[in-house]
C-alpha cells in the first residue's frame, strides 16, 4: 500500500516538479554564467548578485523568454543534425551509386543534393544548406521514425487494453462483493488507481502527437486548385502523418471512455458503500413476540450447533493435531509471557503505582494512568494477535472456528482495554492515584458500571460472530443485539442514580453526592433513547450506538488522558522532573532551557502520537476501512483541494527539504571556499568576507528557487510576488532594497571592510559586519551601530586603514622662550627617533609651529605603520619627552599659568631656573614641589586644548587608547 | 537576512501553490475545449487571450483542432491555431 502510495506520488508530481527544477535551473544557470564568464571575477560577483536580486522579478520573465528562444533554435538545429543524423541514408541506398556506400554521413548530404561538392562544404551553416538537406531528410525520416510511433503506439493500445480487462475485472469483483464493505473500499483503490494510470498513459502519447502536429506545420496546407502540384513524397508523408494522428486521436478517445468508464465504476462503489452503510445502521425489524420464539428456538439450535461444531473440532485437533496445538498453545503463552515480563521490565515505574509515593503529582498519576492502560492492552493485543497467528499457521484452525476464536479473541481485547482504563483512571482501591475526584464507593460502583457495559457489548459482538460463523438465522443476532441494547441502556439510566461527586474539601471515603443534573439527564435520556431505538426495531443502530458509547468513549477517555500528559510534560520545568529528563540533563549536559524546549518538543510529539494512534482507531470503529483511512491520509498529503488551487503538503516538506538542503550545501561550500581556497591563497580578509557573503546570497537564493520549484509552485507565479514587490518598492520597500543593493555594492567595491577603521559623519569605529541591510560598527567605546548601507554609499566615508595603516601622528610640545627651539628640535627628532615603532621612513619631522604669548610651540610629526598604534606610540613618546627635557633641565613641555604662581614663589623659581618656568626639575625645594602639583592641576585643560588644536583628528587620537591596548 | 527570505517566500507561498492545469487561449477567437473530467463531459469556452483553469486532477481535452489530449492537472496549456500546446 505505502510503496504504492509512494510510487503514484513520484509518477503524479515529482516526474513533473524535478523537470521543472531541471529546467529552471539551467536557464538561470546561463543567464548568470554566460555574462560572467567576460566578466571579472568582481564584476561577475555584482552581475550575479544582480540576477539574483532581478530573479524575483524577471525570473519568470527570463523563464518564458528563454523558452520561446529554446524553440526557435530548435528548428535552425535540426535541419542541420538532419544531415548527419538521416541522410547516410539515401547515400547508402544509392540514390548517387558513384559516391555512395562508404562515404562520411558529412558528404551524403551533398551526395543526396546531386552536386558534387567538397566535403568541407557540407558543413556550411544552416542557412544555405537546410533547404536541401531537409528535403533530402524526407524520405529518410518516415521509416524510422514510423517504426517508433508503430511501437510506441501498439505499446499504448496494448497497455490501454490490459486498463479495459482489469477494469472489467474489477467490474465483477465489485458486483460480488456488492455487500462486503472492506472488499468495495479496497476495489475502490484500485479502481482509482487504474483511473489515474489511464491518464498517465494517454499522456504518453502527447510528445508523438506534438511531434506529428510541428512536421505538418513544417510541411505546409496541401496546395489548393491552381497551384503547383507538390512532391509525391510530401503528400505520401502527409498522409501518413494524417493518419498517425487520426490513430493517436482515436487512441485517446479510447482511454477517454475507459477513465469515464473508470470513475463511474469508483463513484458506484461509493455509492454502494453509503447505501451499505446506511442499510445496516437504519435497518427496521419488526419487534414481535414471534421473533423471540424464533430467536429461543434457534438459540437452541445454535447451542447444539455450536457444542457439536466445538467437540468435534477439539476432538479432532486432540486425536490428530495434538502436537502442533500443544505448541501453538505454548508458543502463544511463551509470547504472551515475553510482553507481560517485558514490558513489566521496561515500563515498571510508569505502569506500577509507587507504594512510597504519598503525593503523587497529578502528572505523574496522568502518565501512570496512561502508560498502564496503554502498555497492558498492546501486550494483550499482541498475546491474541500471536496466538490467532499460532494457531492458524500450524493448521490447528477449521475453516467455521477460525471466526469465532477471532471474535473471542477482538472482544477479549477490547473489553480488557475498557476495563484497564477504567481502572487506571477511577483507581478505586488507591484514592491518590485516582484522575477524577470521585469518592471511594461511587469509583467501585462506577468501574462495575462500566465493567458491566463493556462485558454485555463484548457477548453481544461475540454471539453475533458465533451465529454468523455457524450461519444461524438473522434474527438471532437481532435478538442478541436487542437484548444487549436494552441492558446497556438500562445500565446507563441506572448509573444516573450513582453518587459518585465530592465537594472540594470532602475526603475521598465520604458518602458521595449524585450527580450533576445535566449529567444525569444525558445519562437517562441516552439510556432511554437506546431502549426505545432498539424497541421500535432500530436494533442495529442501538447497538452501534451502544457499542460506540463503549469502545468510542473509552478511546476518547485515553485521548483526552494523552493530551492532558502532552499539556503537563510541555509545562515549563516539568519534562526537567521526567526520567527522560533527569537522563538527558545527565548524558548531555543540557541547560534548564534546552530541557524545556526538549519538552516543549516531547509534548508535541506526544500529541501527535495521540492523534495518529487514536483517530484511526476511532474512524474504524466507525466502520471505515483502512483502505479509506489511507487514501485520506494520502491525499491529504499530497493534496488539499482550496477551489482551484492544490496545495501538498508532501511538495511543500519536500521543497523545505530542497532549501534546508541547499542552505547547508551553501554554508558548507562558503567555508571551504573561504578555509580551504582564500585562506591558502592569502586571500585579504576583506575580500574573503565579501565572497562569502556573496556566496552566501546566491547559495540562499538558488536554494530558495530550487525549494519553490521542488514544492511544486510555479516559478512564472513568482511574476506576481515581483510585480507586488515592485510596487512595495514604490512605496515603503525602497530604503530596504536600496540598503541591499548599497549592501551589495559595499562588498563588491569594498570601499571598506571588515575590521576597517572608519569615520563617517558622527559615527567612528570599526566595522564588525556588512550585512544585507546595515552595516555594523563598533565605537571605540564598544558601543555597537547599525549604519543603513545606503548612508554608507551616499555619504563620505573616511578610512584610516584603506590601503596601508600607515598613519600619521602628532605631539605638541610648548617651552618657554628660554629654551633654544633648534635645542628643542633636535631633541625631539631624537627621542622620535629612538622609539622602534616610529617609521623611518616616512621620517619623523619637527615643525616649530607658533609663537605663543609665553611659549613657543613645536609640533612633532610622527609615522607609524599601524595607525592603530599611534596612541600607545604617542604615549610612550610623551612620556619620554618629559623624562628628557627634565633631565636637560628645559622646562616643562607644556603651557604653565605663570600668573597663578605667588611672586615671591616665582621670583624663587625664577631666579633658581630662569629659564624654565613652573619646572619641576629642582624637586628639592618645596616650592617646586608646589608648582609641580599646580602644574598637574593646570595641565588637563591645556593639553585638551591641544587637542583641539588638532581639529577633528585629534578626536581620534584621543580615543586611540582606547582600542591601542 | 532572515527576514528578507522569509518575506519572499511567504510571498510567494500567497501567490503561488500548485495549481490546476491552466489553459490559455492565444488566438484571435473564442475556442470551445470539450473537457471530460471524471463522469463529466462539459464544454469550455475560452475567449481570445483568456486563461482558465480546469481539470485538478486529471482529464481529457478535445481541442477545436480535433485533437484528443490527456491532461494530468499540472499542465500549462497553450492554444494556437486551434491545437494545444503542452508545456
Amino acid at each position: 500500500m505505502i510503496s504504492r502510495a509512494f510510487a503514484s506520488f513520484r509518477r503524479l508530481s515529482y516526474s513533473n516538479r524535478i523537470v521543472t527544477i531541471v529546467r529552471a535551473i539551467p536557464y538561470r544557470a546561463r543567464f548568470g554564467l554566460s555574462r560572467g564568464l567576460k566578466l571579472h571575477f568582481v564584476g561577475k560577483l555584482l552581475a550575479v548578485s544582480v540576477c539574483l536580486l532581478s530573479l524575483a522579478g524577471a525570473g519568470a520573465v527570463v523563464a518564458q523568454t528563454a523558452l520561446p528562444a529554446q524553440t526557435t533554435t530548435q528548428p535552425a538545429q535540426t535541419p542541420a543534425q538532419a544531415p548527419a543524423q538521416t541522410s547516410n541514408q539515401p547515400a547508402q541506398n544509392g540514390a548517387q551509386p558513384a559516391q555512395g556506400g562508404a562515404q562520411p554521413a558529412q558528404n551524403a548530404q551533398p551526395a543526396a543534393d546531386g552536386k558534387a561538392q567538397p566535403a568541407p562544404n557540407a558543413q556550411q551553416p544552416a542557412g544555405g544548406a537546410a533547404q536541401p538537406a531537409q528535403n533530402a531528410a524526407t524520405p529518410a525520416q518516415p521509416t524510422d521514425a514510423a517504426l517508433a510511433a508503430e511501437a510506441g503506439q501498439s505499446q499504448t493500445a496494448e497497455q490501454l487494453a490490459d486498463a479495459g480487462k482489469e477494469l472489467k475485472r474489477l467490474r465483477d469483483l465489485v458486483a460480488k462483493a456488492s455487500d462486503d464493505d472492506i472488499a468495495l473500499a479496497e476495489l475502490k483503490v484500485r479502481v482509482d488507481a487504474v483511473a489515474k494510470q489511464i491518464i498517465s498513459t494517454s499522456i504518453a502519447t502527447r510528445p508523438r502527437l506534438d511531434e506529428i502536429k510541428a512536421r505538418l506545420t513544417e510541411l505546409g496546407d496541401p496546395p489548393g486548385e491552381g497551384q503547383p502540384p507538390e512532391a509525391d513524397i510530401v503528400t505520401a508523408e502527409r498522409k501518413r502523418l494524417l493518419a498517425e494522428r487520426g490513430e493517436i486521436n482515436a487512441l485517446t478517445g479510447e482511454a477517454e471512455s475507459l477513465s469515464v468508464q473508470a470513475t463511474k465504476l469508483s463513484n458506484g462503489i461509493t455509492a454502494t458503500r453509503r447505501a451499505l452503510f446506511s442499510n445496516t445502521l437504519l435497518k427496521n425489524t419488526d419487534v414481535s413476540v414471534e421473533m423471540f420464539d424464533e430467536a429461543l428456538s434457534a438459540t437452541v439450535n445454535e447451542t447444539k450447533v455450536l457444542s457439536r461444531s466445538t467437540m468435534s473440532w477439539l476432538t479432532f485437533v486432540w486425536n490428530y493435531k495434538r502436537i502442533p496445538l500443544l505448541t501453538a498453545i505454548f508458543l502463544s503463552i511463551c509470547a504472551a509471557m515475553v510482553f507481560l515480563v517485558g514490558s513489566n521490565r521496561l515500563f515498571s515505574p510508569y505502569i506500577h503505582h509507587d507504594k512510597s509515593d504519598e503525593e503523587p503529582s497529578y502528572f505523574r498519576r496522568l502518565s501512570v494512568a496512561f502508560w498502564s492502560t496503554l502498555i497492558p492492552t498492546i501486550s494483550t493485543g499482541a498475546f491474541a494477535v500471536s496466538s490467532f497467528f499460532f494457531l492458524h499457521s500450524f493448521n490447528v484452525l477449521r475453516s467455521d472456528i477460525t471466526p469465532i476464536i477471532a471474535i473471542a479473541l477482538a472482544v477479549i481485547v477490547a473489553g480488557f482495554f475498557v476495563t484497564t482504563l477504567a481502572n487506571a483512571v477511577l483507581s478505586p482501591r488507591e484514592s491518590r492515584w485516582r484522575l477524577v475526584r470521585v469518592s471511594d464507593r461511587g469509583a467501585k460502583v462506577l468501574l462495575i458500571t462500566i465493567f458491566a457495559m463493556a462485558l454485555v457489548n463484548g457477548l453481544d459482538y461475540m454471539f453475533g460472530g458465533v451465529s454468523e460463523a455457524l450461519g444461524s438465522p438473522v434474527v438471532l443476532t437481532v435478538v442478541k443485539s436487542f437484548i444487549a441494547s436494552v441492558v446497556i441502556g438500562l445500565i446507563i439510566i441506572a448509573s444516573a442514580w450513582i453518587k459518585p461527586t465530592l465537594k472540594r474539601d470532602e475526603p475521598f471515603d465520604a458518602p458521595g453526592r449524585p450527580w450533576p443534573r445535566v449529567v444525569s439527564i444525558v445519562l437517562m435520556l441516552t439510556g432511554a433513547s437506546l431502549i426505545i431505538a432498539a424497541a421500535s426495531g432500530y436494533v442495529g443502530l442501538s447497538r452501534f450506538i451502544a457499542t460506540q458509547i463503549i469502545i468510542t468513549g473509552a478511546i476518547l477517555v485515553m485521548m483526552y488522558i494523552g493530551f492532558l500528559t502532552g499539556k503537563a510534560v510541555s509545562r515549563q520545568g516539568a519534562f526537567a522532573e521526567t526520567a527522560a529528563g533527569r537522563y538527558l540533563e545527565r548524558r548531555y549536559k543540557l541547560e534548564q532551557v534546552g530541557l524545556d524546549q526538549v519538552g516543549l518538543a516531547a509534548g508535541l510529539s506526544i500529541y501527535a502520537l495521540v492523534i495518529l494512534f487514536f483517530i484511526p482507531l476511532i474512524l474504524l470503529q466507525w466502520g471505515f476501512q483502512v483502505a479509506d483511512i489511507e487514501s485520506w491520509t494520502y491525499r491529504a498529503v499530497t493534496e488539499i483541494k482550496i477551489g482551484t488551487i492544490t496545495i501538498s503538503l508532501m511538495g511543500i516538506m519536500a521543497g523545505v527539504l530542497f532549501f534546508a538542503l541547499g542552505y547547508v550545501v551553501t554554508r558548507w561550500v562558503q567555508r571551504w571556499i573561504d578555509g580551504n581556497v582564500m585562506a591558502r591563497s592569502r586571500v585579504d580578509a576583506g575580500v574573503r568576507n565579501s565572497i562569502r557573503t556573496g556566496i552566501g546570497y546566491i547559495g540562499v537564493g538558488l536554494a530558495g528557487l530550487i525549494g519553490l520549484s521542488a514544492a511544486g509552485i510555479d516559478l512564472s507565479n513568482l511574476a506576481l510576488v515581483a510585480g507586488a514587490l515592485s510596487l512595495g518598492v514604490g512605496f515603503g520597500l525602497q530604503n530596504i532594497v536600496s540598503n541591499f543593493v548599497s549592501g551589495l555594492i559595499l562588498l563588491v567595491e569594498r570601499p571598506f571592510k571588515v575590521g576597517d577603521w572608519i569615520v563617517s559623519g558622527t559615527t567612528e569605529g570599526f566595522v564588525k559586519r556588512i550585512s544585507v541591510r546595515a552595516t555594523e560598527i563598533e565605537t571605540f567605546q564598544h558601543q555597537s551601530i547599525m549604519m543603513p548601507n545606503s548612508l554608507l554609499i551616499n555619504a563620505s566615508v573616511g578610512n584610516w586603514t584603506h590601503r596601508n595603516k600607515l598613519g600619521r601622528s602628532e605631539i605638541a610640545v610648548t617651552v618657554t622662550y628660554a629654551s633654544d627651539p633648534r635645542r628643542i628640535m633636535d631633541l625631539l627628532a631624537e627621542i622620535a627617533g629612538a622609539h622602534p615603532m616610529v617609521l623611518k621612513n616616512p621620517s619623523p619631522t619637527v615643525g616649530f609651529t607658533a609663537f605663543g604669548d609665553e611659549r613657543m610651540t613645536f609640533e612633532l610629526r610622527i609615522y607609524v605603520a599601524d595607525v592603530l598604534t599611534g596612541g600607545g606610540v604617542r604615549n610612550d613618546l610623551r612620556v619620554a619627552i618629559y623624562e628628557r627635557f627634565r633631565d636637560e633641565g628645559i622646562g616643562a613641555p607644556f603651557p604653565l599659568k605663570i600668573e597663578d604662581v605667588p611672586v615671591e614663589d616665582q621670583t624663587g623659581i625664577e631666579s633658581h631656573e630662569p629659564e624654565t618656568v613652573g619646572e619641576p626639575k629642582g624637586a628639592t625645594s618645596a616650592e617646586a614641589r608646589a608648582a609641580a602639583s599646580k602644574k598637574e592641576a593646570a595641565s588637563a585643560a591645556p593639553l585638551d586644548e591641544e587637542g583641539e588644536e588638532e581639529g577633528g583628528k585629534r578626536r581620534a587620537s584621543s580615543r586611540r587608547s582606547n582600542p591601542n591596548r | 537576512m532572515k527576514t528578507f527570505v522569509i518575506a519572499l517566500l511567504s510571498g510567494v507561498l500567497a501567490a503561488g501553490a500548485v495549481s490546476a492545469a491552466t489553459v490559455t487561449n492565444k488566438d484571435g477567437e473564442t475556442a470551445v475545449l470539450v473537457v471530460v473530467e471524471g463522469e463529466s463531459r462539459m464544454e469550455v469556452a475560452i475567449s481570445a487571450g483568456a486563461t482558465e483553469m480546469i481539470c485538478p486532477s486529471g482529464c481529457f481535452v478535445t481541442t477545436p483542432s480535433g485533437d484528443r489530449i490527456g491532461l494530468q492537472g499540472d499542465e500549462n496549456v497553450e492554444i494556437v491555431n486551434g491545437s494545444a500546446i503542452v508545456k
